[in-house]
């Protein structure tokens, strides 16, 4: 079975759920694919190259995990329908590559065997043998190729060990499909296959007798306890956001003091005018606004790499379980819903590893509302403000955790409604949840990972931020008019759309400077940060020398026409509750609309998600005031 | 190998894996109701050797080396015997 040249051959990688596919894909096909110890990671196809030693070229594909070809759940089913070649846009693979996990090959053979009836050529990855030998298993891959009729390949893809035999394999002529041995024709195929599958492991990777009590085992006694799995939960996610927000100063305070020796150069540089104004307030102001927050977002990526990486992941799945069920949730949601912490879109698309559509759509409509890390920018700018300077940053962690247990719990809220509302699924979907070996983080992964994240959001704000912030500081500019300061920006195009505005969130506690900003937000929330670095430039109450101070000391200065400071603690609460709940991400709609199959999902999380930020954010203030703040 | 089958088993005798206590090694008798194909993927085969390694809610088992939690209704289809 030679392919032409033009179209190469075809490779597929499938196995069970975590048995390092996406690992050995990118062993292959050097891409840097994403990876994390918990199920469900790869929810759908990628497609990579690779070169047989005879420098033929291959494609290869990286399927995301399924138990069997039974195919319950949609990214199962893209597996199944990809391998018999029912998937638009694919080709059936001249070749599959079963990935197995040998320290459990009685589980994972189930499917390798499924696989090699389907008569397609087939090769077993014989994954963490390291791991297995550790455990006292006894492997005989030589006598699991002669039994199976297959090539078997030991390999350890996580430290590159078997990656060259693997690739020697991979070569034309490819083997030819071994006949399934185990299928004797009768209807009770099922139960003859575990029959053999029982006496090969027998054979092949005898087990020690006696049930040994891991280390794995034993933390888990402690993680995964009713009353100090909790403590040890909340205890690592408050660490989290310690971490965060005392390691980021550091290198906050070198991006701030390098934008100040910019903006000073320029500023002696060039004479005063249009485009100094453009370059220091535009350019500087509204690009460094959002890009000081960058080593935030780093340390959270770092930090999400770390849980997923060790194994801590699932135990989670495992202890929210209980939390998620009352929410009409199971488990399963609880990791769609972790990285939409990081950002939604991969959010929503690992919502495919739920079984049940209901669920699913639940889990996608409440996906916007974990604070995802383009939040972060916003929250970092005026959190400080809330607090007094040079606060210790627990006080500060302890508010942002507070703001993400408010938009979880909310979460949690609406999907019981909207749970109730859909109503019950038409087949049973019962939790299960596998809960891999705690393993050493793979630095070289992680680290790869949030570089690639970090550098995706300094393009942003090299793109689509530095656009937005030139039309702003330009709204903000023309027309001109005579008079400074706050005069001139009353006739600009902004301050008459702020004077519009101002009647709409002025209840909220806000004036026409953040009712702008707010509103230019809608298309990517962080352009917050931008809309007022450029509303804020010219301080009214401040002197010529107070105005290059940080964006946020010149917003602890702002106030009203009347003197009053503008941004209260009542107002902040307010502000901080808007942009909690609002859905201020275009991306993130378009993939709802993909993942939900219809627009009406989208719209209407869009629509339900700004009116319900609008409504918390005046119920706040009009009560905070009521009472007296 | 044959497999008992449930009736030859007796329901009334057979324990779930819901009554099992935690620690104990138990040897999987029959599987029974809805969820079994699932549990089969999973692993949890007749005469295949389990550890209950924890209670409630969900019960966390390790079938073949590998843990496993699933749901008490998934449990209760799981009829086992102890290792003698």
């Amino acid at each position: 079975m030679h392919a032409a040249s033009e179209s190469p051959s075809t490779i597929a990688l499938i196995g069970n759920p975590n048995t390092g596919k996406t690992t050995l894909f990118n062993a292959l096909t050097g891409a840097n694919a994403k990876i994390g110890n918990y199920s469900g990671v790869t929810v759908d196809i990628k497609s990579g190259e690779t070169y047989t030693p005879h420098g033929k070229k291959l494609r290869v594909l990286d399927l995301p995990g399924c138990y069997s070809l039974r195919a319950p759940s949609p990214d199962e089913q893209v597996a199944v329908d990809a391998l018999t070649g029912d998937l638009p846009g694919y080709a059936k693979p001249d070749l599959v590559v079963c990935v197995l996990d040998a320290s459990n090959l009685e589980r994972h053979l189930q499917l390798a065997l499924q696989v090699i009836a389907l008569q397609i050529p087939t090769i077993l990855a014989l994954n963490m043998v390291d791991m297995a030998e550790k455990s006292g298993l006894r492997l005989d891959p030589a006598k699991l190729a002669a039994e199976l009729g297959v090539p078997v390949v030991p390999m350890q893809a996580s430290a590159g060990k078997g990656i060259i035999e693997l690739k020697q394999a991979l070569r034309f002529p490819f083997p030819s499909a071994a006949h399934a041995m185990w299928v004797p024709g009768t209807d009770d195929a099922e139960d003859t296959r575990r029959t053999f599958i029982r006496n090969l492991c027998e054979l092949a990777a005898r087990r020690p007798d006696a049930h040994q009590l891991t280390f794995a085992d034993q933390l888990d006694d402690w993680l995964l306890h009713p009353v100090w799995g909790w403590v040890a939960f909340f205890a690592i996610m408050f660490a989290v956001f310690w971490g965060i927000f005392s390691f980021a100063r550091i290198p906050m305070g070198w991006i701030e003091s390098a934008q100040g020796v910019v903006a000073g150069g320029v500023e002696s540089l060039m004479p005063a005018g249009d485009l100094r104004s453009l370059l220091v307030d535009g350019v500087l102001g509204g690009v460094g606004g959002v890009v000081v927050f960058l080593p935030q977002i780093v340390l959270l990526f770092f930090f999400i790499g770390l849980l997923e990486s060790s194994g801590y992941m699932a135990r989670a799945a495992y202890l929210m379980d209980g939390v998620m069920s009352r929410a009409g949730l199971s488990g399963k949601a609880f990791l769609p819903l972790f990285s939409s912490y990081a950002c939604a879109i991969p959010g929503v698309m690992a919502s495919r590893t739920i079984g049940s559509a209901k669920e699913r759509l639940a889990t996608i409509f409440i996906a916007p509302w974990m604070s995802c890390s383009a939040r972060l920018p916003v929250y970092f700018l005026i959190v400080p403000l809330l607090l007094h300077e040079n606060e210790g940053s627990w006080k500060q962690a302890l508010v942002l955790f507070a703001i993400y247990t408010l938009g979880t719990l909310s979460a949690f809220v609406v999907a019981r409604v909207l749970r109730r509302k859909l109503g019950p699924d038409h087949t049973a979907h019962h939790f299960m949840l596998e809960l891999p070996p705690y393993r050493w983080p793979q630095w070289r992964y992680i680290f790869r990972h949030v570089l690639e994240r970090g550098g995706s959001f300094v393009a942003k704000a090299g793109t689509i931020i530095l656009g937005i912030s030139i039309l702003l500081w330009a709204l903000s500019t023309y027309p001109k008019a005579d008079g400074d300061g706050a005069d001139a920006l009353a006739a600009s195009a902004m301050g008459r759309i702020g004077a519009v505005i101002e009647p709409v969130v002025r209840p909220l506690g806000f004036d026409g400077r953040v009712g702008t900003a707010i509103l230019t937000s809608f298309a990517a929330r962080e352009v917050f940060n931008s809309s007022l670095a450029v509303l804020f430039r010219v301080d009214e109450a401040a002197g010529e020398e107070a105005t290059r101070n940080s964006l946020r000391d010149r917003l602890a200065l702002a106030k009203w026409p009347d003197g009053t400071p503008l941004f209260t603690p009542l107002s902040i609460i307010s502000l901080l509750v808007f942009y909690i709940y609002a859905l201020q991400c275009l991306p993130t709609s378009v993939v709802v609309a993909k993942e939900a199959g219809s627009w009406k999902w989208a719209l209407g999380q869009l629509a339900f998600m700004s009116g319900f930020a609008y409504a918390a954010s005046l119920g706040v203030f009009q009560i905070g005031k009521l009472l007296g703040f | 190998m044959e497999h008992a089958s449930a009736a030859e088993f007796g329901n009334e005798s057979a324990m779930t894996l819901n009554q099992v206590g935690v620690g104990r090694d138990v040897r999987i008798r029959v599987l029974q109701g809805p969820g079994c194909d699932r549990l089969r993927d999973l692993g949890f085969c007749e005469q295949v050797q389990v550890r209950k390694l924890a209670g409630g809610r969900n019960p966390i088992c390790s079938v073949c080396g590998t843990r496993l939690a699933i749901s008490r209704e998934l449990a209760e289809q799981v009829l086992v015997a102890p290792v003698l």
